[in-house]
Parts: structure tokens; C-alpha cells; sequence
């Protein structure tokens, strides 16, 4: 029973991370920006829909806000930074550094207007649970589960299907055949991060109504959605997403079979493994872009 | 002026392992998010043996042995992966680095980390204030700045630059690539592991938190605000860097805001940095 | 710019923060500093702090400061970042001229350790309890019991009165790393069995595979050894079915009051509040619901400071670090109402409680003070 529980927990965190993974490839597959400042929007997005429901605004609405902020600090952030950056020539490298500028900016802003503390949301369903075939879940994760799921399904679709979405991918394929046959690869960028910059506020509000908030821990969420990204192969959403909840379940069941300090160290041992044993993730994509 | 000799000590010890990191990503193309990692792993060794009572030049000599060796270990991967890949495998190399810094407690003293390294002492000469550690790092940042200019110099250094601008067409003509990464591995890893033995004297105290993920991206951030591939670069980043919090410290915050306010700031000056000037203060465009 | 520009620069600015530096110094006030981490993952501990400095600042300077010369508090962020604290160290040291800082952080403190030793200053340690501090520097006094003070007096409870079969969950930074190994060293010596001890991360907010694991284990009781973020593990605590009761250490105040952890135990050093119309003062100054623990502490700490000072001045002596802390061990008995404290050693004896959860209130169970002599 205890291994179905811990799986559970891990497939629940994986989802969570999953969706960080998906809107991080979503964005860096189509533009290349190493985009750390996304664990930035994350933190912030979480503050946001907290200081809402403080308010007294129904949790609903808190949490559609925070999307509608996150994506337009996204879009901020590429019109004002990363674009001028792309018309200066600059490296990947050099848009790395700046990424790194916005997320401790964005991190200390939370620290500024919001708090500095930990906080929980003061909403009293989310201690709630229910137990499915024996396994026991809070309702804050049943709905990190369903959200994720549905919200991964949707962008797949959308990828694929919509006008918007081939777009992108044409974009991302070849920018340089994009901006001579008029698809406005700058425009499109816009789209994207607006895209995923919406879609990481779900798991930044989710998981802080499950757990806590805290402004100075998202870049290790972010980088294990990273790790999950590359090893999924990079370019493809669904690798992203099902390493992502592989990775989780691995963390959490090697508690029980390793001291828990080992913990990191085993998920790392057996990424490095698995990248040199097939460097081009568990999905065969092609994909080759220098940093 | 202790606090003056203070800073100096530390934004050299910072340029010696900016040397070793901009050797790695600016001169070969192997970017690496892992030198903190390398540079603790000199701290460890150098701090451990001294505590045993190994004299300190010889610590430091087993220092750049050993992260000789470690760096060119975790170069590996890089002969076989892309960029991208290789820096996470780097990031990976530096959580391990950071996990074995914690739990092999019996060795480092684990997260309450190493107290009480003993001062360096060198040829009868004890180093104990700032100003006089001062001599020891500045003397360490000439050579290791020395080697590098040499090295850029030597025809070596025409291949190192070679292989990052078109690593096909120097396997094509017969030159021995692989040696040479490994080579500059090795170099590289040296360099941090002086850079670490000098922290760990100079500090006096060194804990796993010291040579975190935090602290390998501060130090590819003073690489990539000095100027990549330059010798100034790998000096004036640190110093930069390191001085702007210190300039922070000035302005006067009200004090619960203090910390937020002034990391905030120091966001911003990153970002009007890369706007201003993205090929780095002294660099050639990257 | 070129190189030599920059320099220049560089040099401009350093000779600025030295001149301006220089010139504060030169005012007729005593200057303190105080070194926390206001920043990064323990900023919300740090800001606790810096709220109970800066409270026992204000305090003294509208009763009419020392002695009609008014006292200034220099912050200055460690980031929980040893390297940074030299620098911060050094920096209060040249520029404001301080005699005595306050601390905060185990990595901090024994960094600067050194450092207070080689320029005779006195740092004072509200809230670090790892037991290095213990002979870390002669300039340096914890008016906190050291971890293993408290470990001893806990195990010694446990294996009497609840159970010899224990599970360990400890934070994975000093105070918690501390916690478990002294807590084993006693436990186990007092016949105790320890059948897991889980880590987790600093920071961390996700407990449950941590608590599945401990739980499946079926311990007597598990000692819990966090620093923060306990609201959350309460939580999770009543998510894990059959969790076993629990004991903590002081820091698991806040653990108190939830339905999970209804009947836990924790080690409590004593420590009170302020008469009330202090802790009014408090409230309405910071908009805080609560004095908390840390911020008692530093306030206390810092009271101790301006105390010594006092006996300094009045003897007419020069306030240096050597002769602050001579006064301290002088003056040896500090009581108010937060805490009475003892200074036999460099590290503050004070009386450990034992207290247990019931219902709205936190029973007294015994009260004893660690043996110095182990």
C-alpha cells in the first residue's frame, strides 16, 4: 500500500512539473531562449492568485487573473527584453544571463509587494480529500491531476491542429524560411510565451493551494522540468510531459528503498546514464540547437 | 582597509575560477553550470588536508590534482552530447557534487559544513589578515591569468578557437581534437581547484552552500558580464559583480526591505546590462 | 569604457563607501550591527529577527538612548551565504566602526567566528544552535542553548515515557543535521532504537513521501527536527493515516494548534514575552499578529548588548568588543521576561521545557536544565 501511495504522489507532482516541462519546451523549442525567468512567472502567478483570494475573490476568478497576469508579464518580457536582445544579435548565452535578471527580479517583487514568508491560501476545501480504489488524495490534487492532463491534451491539439498552432510550428522548424514567407516570426514568439507564460500559472497556483508558497524554490522546479524536457527529447510535448511524471514517481518511490538524502543524487545518476546511453531523448526527434 | 583587502580577496578568488569557466565555455565551447562544484571539491581537499596537518602548499598542489582530474571526468559527457544536453549533464554533475558535499558527513563535516580551516602559511610567511592574504591571491590570479594569455597565444590556443567555431573541419584536418578538450579540461579544472583552496583558506569555513548551483551561475554570469574568451573579462566580471551589492549597501532602504530591494536592483542591473552591452564589457561579440 | 576606466571606477566607488564610511562613524552614537539572512530561502526568518533588533533599538533611543547618546542598528544580508558574511563582516567592521554585531545562521556565524576572534569583536548568537558554536570563538556568546541541550533532555523523556522505537525526520541543513545526530547519540545511549531517518530539503514543501515512509515504518513516536514551513507538514501529517504522535524542539512552536498534531511533544526553551504594552508596542509598530520567537530572542539579545554597554559606559571604559563582553560576563545573569540567562560559558544555560499539545493549550510536562558536563 505504501508503494501505491508513493506512486500516487509522484504521479501527482510529475503532472505538476509536467505542465512547467510542457510550457518551458513549448516556448524554448520555438524560440531557443534558455527561459529562466519562467520558474520567475511561476513564483509570481502563485502570489497573485493568493493575494486575490485574500481579498475575499471567489478562488475561480483568482485563478484566471493569475493566468491573464502571467501571460502579460510573459509578453512583457519578450516584446521589451528578449526581442530587443534578438535585434542586437545577441547570443542565447547573453538572453540566458537576462533571463536570469528577470527571475530574480520577478522573485523579489513578490518578496516586495507580496511577502517574503511562506504562506498557504486561506480557503478551507483545500484540505479536503478523497480516497479512489484506496488511494488517498487531497482535492487540491485531484485537481493538479485533472488540470494538467486537460491542459497538456489541449496544447497537444492546439499544436497540432489550429492555424495559430501550425504556425508556431512552422516557426519553429525554420526560422529563417518563417520571417521571408511573412509568418512574423516576432509576433508568433509573443503568442507562444503568452501561451505558456498562462499555462504555468496553473501549476504555480495549484500546487501552493496543496502545499505553500514560497518566492525563493522555483528554479528547482524549474530545472527538474528542464531535466524532464531533454530527457523526453527535446521538441516533443508529450516526452516532456510523461518523463516529467516518470521522473516524479522515480523521486518518490526511491524513498523507500533509499535514504531520502540519496534522493537527488539517484535521479541524476540515472539521467546522465540514460542521456549518454540515447542522447536524443526518449522521443527520436531531431533537433540540434547550440547555446 | 580590511574590508577593502576583504573584497579584493574575494573577487580574485572569483576571477580565478571565472578563468577556469570561461576557459571551458568561452575558449572551447563546453558550457558547464558545474565549476562551483569543481572549485568546492578543491576547497574540500584542500581544507580537509590542511586540517590534517598537511602544509598548505602541498594541499593546494593535491587541490589542483585532484580537480584536474574531476573536471576532466565530468567533461566527458561533453565529447558526446550537444550544448544543450551538456549543460544539464553539468547541472546534474553539480547537484551530485552538492548531495556527496552534504551526506558524506564523516569527510566534510556535512551540511554544518568545515570550521576552523587554519591559516595559510607559506615558506614561514603566515597569511592571516586580508591585506596580507591579498599578496598570496593576487600572486595566484597572475599565474593562473598568465597561463591563460599563454595558452590563448599558443597555437594550441588557435585550435581551442578553431574547434568552438567548427569542430568538423579540424577532425578533418587531422588534428587530435579529442586530446586537446582534454587537455583544457584538465587546465580548467586546475584553475578551480587553486581558486577553491584559496576560498577555503581565506574563509576559514567552507559548507556545501558555498559551491552551489547559485553560486556556478554567479559565476558564468561574471564570464558572460566580463566578456566571454577575454582575459579582462574573467577580471572585470567578478570585481563588477561583486562590487555592485557592495555599492548596494549605500543606498539607504528602509531596513525591512533591505535584502529584496537590494537583490531587486541587482536583477535589473543584470538586465540593462545584457541590453547595454550583450557581448560583455570587454568582450568581442559572443 | 576600457579597462583602466573601469577600474578607475571600481576604485572611485570603494574610496566613496570608505569616505562616507568614515564619516558616520565620526557621529556621537554607538553603532551595532546586525548580520541576517534577509534574503533567500531563510528570509522569513531573518526579517523575524530584524523586526526584534530593531524593535529593542527603538525601545532604548525613546527612553533617551545610552545614557543620552543615541544607539544606530547597521543591517546587512548574509544571504545564509558564508563568503558573503565575510565580506559583510569586514564591512561593518572598517566602515561603521561596530563593536558588536548580532547573528543569525549556523554557517554564518561559524564563518565569521574567526574573523571575531582576530579583530576582538563581539558577536552575539540569538538563534544558531548548532554545537560548534560552542568553542567557535571567545568572542562569541549564544544566549541560545546549543542543539544538543536540548537533544539530551529530550531523548532522556522519550525513552522514559514513550517509547524506545523511533523514527527521525530532520531538515537537511546544520540546525537539522545537528538535531538527528545528537538526538540519536543520547537516545541510543538511553537503550532507544532508531528504524529510519528521513531527510528533506530546506525550503521544501512536498512532505508526503518523507511521511509515508516514516509512518510505514511504525515507530513509538518520530522526532520531527525542521526550522520552517511546519503549517504545511501539519497538514500533510493529517493526510498520512496512522501518523504516529510526534516530538519536536523549539523550533516546532508553530506546529501547535492543528488537529494532527493534537498530543506531540516538543522541547521548549523558555522563553516569554514582553509586558504587555511592550508587546502592544510591537504589534502596532511591525502590523504583526504576533511577537514571535525570533523576534523575542533578538530583542532580548539585543537588550543584553545595550545592557553590557551600559556598564561599560558608566565605568567610563572605551566600548570595544573585548570590553562589552567582559561586562556581559560580569553583569552574567540577564533576567527579564522573555528569558533568564545564564552566562557561566560562552553559551547561555537556560531551562529546557518539556511541553505537550492538549487541545488549545501547551502543558507543561517537566522543565530541567542539559548537564553542562556532557
Amino acid at each position: 500500500m505504501l508503494y501505491v501511495q508513493l506512486i500516487a504522489d509522484g504521479v501527482v507532482t510529475g503532472c505538476a512539473i509536467g505542465l512547467v516541462a510542457v510550457s518551458f519546451a513549448y516556448f524554448y523549442a520555438t524560440t531557443g531562449i534558455f527561459h529562466v525567468a519562467h520558474a520567475g512567472i511561476y513564483t509570481l502567478c502563485g502570489y497573485i492568485a493568493w493575494y486575490l483570494t485574500g481579498l475575499g475573490i471567489p478562488f475561480i476568478l483568482a485563478l484566471i487573473a493569475s493566468i491573464l497576469c502571467g501571460a502579460l508579464v510573459g509578453m512583457f518580457v519578450q516584446v521589451t527584453l528578449y526581442q530587443t536582445l534578438e535585434n542586437k544579435g545577441a547570443s542565447p548565452l547573453v538572453k540566458l544571463i537576462a533571463s536570469i535578471g528577470v527571475l530574480t527580479t520577478l522573485q523579489n517583487i513578490v518578496a516586495i509587494f507580496f511577502t517574503p514568508n511562506i504562506v498557504q491560501f486561506d480557503l478551507p476545501w483545500r484540505l479536503n480529500s478523497l480516497t479512489i480504489g484506496g488511494v488517498w488524495f487531497s482535492v487540491p490534487q485531484i485537481l493538479i491531476l485533472l488540470s494538467s492532463v486537460g491542459l497538456f491534451a489541449a496544447v497537444v491539439l492546439f499544436s497540432k491542429y489550429s492555424k495559430l498552432g501550425k504556425r508556431i510550428r512552422a516557426v519553429a522548424s525554420n526560422p529563417g524560411l518563417a520571417e521571408i514567407t511573412h509568418l512574423n516570426p516576432q509576433r508568433v514568439f509573443v503568442y507562444v510565451i503568452a501561451i505558456s507564460s498562462g499555462l504555468v500559472a496553473v501549476p504555480g497556483v495549484l500546487v501552493g493551494v496543496d502545499q505553500a508558497l514560497q518566492p525563493y524554490t522555483s528554479l528547482i522546479i524549474l530545472l527538474t522540468a528542464v531535466i524532464a524536457m531533454i530527457a523526453g527529447g527535446i521538441g516533443s510535448l508529450g516526452g516532456a510531459f510523461v518523463m516529467s511524471i516518470v521522473l516524479a514517481v522515480i523521486q518518490s518511490l526511491s524513498v523507500a528503498f533509499v535514504s531520502g538524502r540519496w534522493s537527488i543524487a539517484v535521479v541524476f545518476a540515472i539521467f546522465v546514464l540514460f542521456i549518454l546511453i540515447r542522447p536524443e531523448g526518449l522521443v527520436r526527434r531531431k533537433f540540434s540547437r547550440a547555446i | 582597509m580590511n574590508y577593502f583587502f576583504s573584497f579584493l580577496v574575494l573577487a580574485e578568488i572569483f576571477s580565478i575560477v571565472a578563468f577556469s569557466t570561461n576557459l571551458l565555455m568561452g575558449v572551447v565551447g563546453i558550457f558547464s553550470v558545474a565549476q562551483a562544484a569543481i572549485m568546492g571539491i578543491g576547497a574540500y581537499t584542500s581544507g580537509i588536508l590542511v586540517m590534517m596537518g598537511v602544509p598548505f602548499p602541498l594541499a593546494v598542489l593535491a587541490a589542483i590534482a585532484v580537480c584536474a582530474g574531476v573536471n576532466l571526468i565530468s567533461s566527458l559527457p561533453s565529447l558526446r552530447l550537444a550544448g544543450d544536453y551538456f549543460i544539464i549533464t553539468s547541472f546534474g554533475t553539480q547537484l551530485v557534487a552538492t548531495a556527496v558535499f552534504i551526506n558524506w558527513s564523516s569527510l566534510t563535516g556535512g551540511a554544518s559544513g568545515l570550521s576552523g580551516i587554519p591559516v595559510a602559511t607559506m615558506f614561514g610567511y603566515s597569511f592571516v589578515t586580508a591585506s596580507q592574504f591579498a599578496v598570496l591571491s593576487t600572486l595566484a590570479l597572475c599565474l593562473v591569468a598568465l597561463s591563460f594569455w599563454l595558452i590563448l597565444r599558443s597555437p594550441y590556443g588557435m585550435m581551442l578557437n578553431a574547434i568552438r567555431l567548427d569542430e568538423i573541419a579540424v577532425v578533418a584536418s587531422g588534428r587530435k581534437v579529442l586530446q586537446t578538450k582534454i587537455g583544457v579540461s584538465a587546465v580548467s579544472g586546475a584553475y578551480a581547484g587553486i581558486g577553491g583552496a584559496l576560498y577555503a583558506a581565506y574563509i576559514s569555513f567552507i559548507d556545501p552552500v558555498s559551491f552551489d548551483i547559485h553560486v556556478s551561475v554567479l559565476v558564468v554570469t561574471m564570464v558572460v558580464v566580463g566578456g566571454a574568451r577575454t582575459l579582462a573579462g574573467s577580471i572585470i566580471g567578478p570585481f563588477l559583480l561583486l562590487a555592485i551589492p557592495q555599492a548596494l549597501t549605500l543606498i539607504d532602504i528602509p531596513s525591512t526591505l533591505v535584502g529584496p530591494i537590494r537583490q531587486l536592483i541587482y536583477g535589473l542591473l543584470l538586465i540593462a546590462f545584457m541590453l547595454w552591452r550583450p557581448q560583455g564589457i570587454a568582450g568581442k561579440s559572443l | 569604457m576600457t579597462l583602466t576606466g573601469t577600474l578607475r571606477a571600481l576604485f572611485a566607488g570603494t574610496m566613496m563607501v570608505a569616505a562616507s564610511g568614515w564619516a558616520m562613524a565620526a557621529d556621537g552614537e554607538l553603532v551595532l550591527g546586525a548580520l541576517l539572512p534577509l534574503t533567500g530561502p531563510a528570509a522569513p526568518i531573518g526579517i523575524e529577527e530584524q523586526q526584534g533588533v530593531q524593535f529593542a533599538i527603538d525601545q532604548v533611543n525613546a527612553k533617551g538612548g545610552l545614557n543620552g547618546v543615541p544607539v544606530r542598528i547597521v543591517f546587512d544580508d548574509s544571504q545564509g551565504k558564508p563568503d558573503q558574511a565575510v565580506l559583510a563582516f569586514n564591512r561593518m567592521a572598517d566602515l561603521q566602526d561596530v563593536p558588536a554585531m548580532i547573528t543569525a545562521f549556523s554557517s554564518i556565524s561559524l564563518a565569521i567566528a574567526p574573523l571575531a576572534t582576530r579583530r576582538e569583536l563581539l558577536v552575539v548568537n540569538p538563534a544558531a544552535q548548532t554545537d560548534k558554536l560552542e568553542n567557535a570563538s571567545p568572542y562569541l556568546l549564544n544566549t541560545i542553548p546549543l542543539v544538543k541541550d536540548e537533544a539530551q533532555v529530550l531523548a532522556k523523556y522519550a525513552t522514559a515515557n514513550i517509547g524506545k522505537n523511533a523514527a527521525i525526520v530532520y531538515e537537511n541543513a546544520a540546525a537539522g543535521i545537528d538535531g538527528r545526530d545528537d538526538f540519536k547519540k543520547y537516545f541510543e545511549a538511553a537503550g532507544g532504537k532508531i528504524l529510519a531517518e528521513e531527510p528533506v530539503e530546506f525550503g521544501q514543501t512536498n512532505y508526503r513521501s518523507s511521511l509515508l515512509k516514516v509512518a510505514s515504518v511504525k515507530p513509538d513516536f518520530v522526532y520531527i527536527a525542521i526550522t520552517q514551513s511546519h503549517e504545511t507538514m501539519a497538514d500533510q501529517v493529517g493526510q498520512v493515516p496512522g501518523f504516529p504522535v510526534a516530538i519536536g524542539n523549539t523550533f516546532s512552536r508553530p506546529f501547535f494548534g492543528y488537529a494532527s498534531t493534537e498530543g506531540w511533544y516538543q522541547t521548549a526553551i523558555q522563553s516569554g514575552y514582553p509586558d504587555d504594552a511592550t508587546l502592544e508596542a510591537f504589534k502596532t509598530q511591525f502590523d504583526a499578529e504576533d511577537m514571535g520567537f525570533f523576534a523575542r530572542e533578538y530583542f532580548n539579545a539585543t537588550n543584553i548588548i545595550i545592557e553590557a554597554a551600559r556598564l561599560v559606559t558608566k565605568d567610563g571604559a572605551s566600548l570595544t568588543g573585548t570590553t562589552l563582553r567582559d561586562a556581559i560576563f560580569k553583569i552574567k545573569d540577564f533576567n527579564s521576561p522573555i528569558a533568564d540567562i545564564r552566562f557561566d560559558t560562552n553559551t547561555a544555560s537556560r531551562p529546557v521545557e518539556i511541553q505537550q499539545y492538549k487541545g488549545k493549550e501547551r502543558k507543561v510536562i517537566t522543565t530541567s536544565t542539559a548537564s553542562s558536563a556532557q
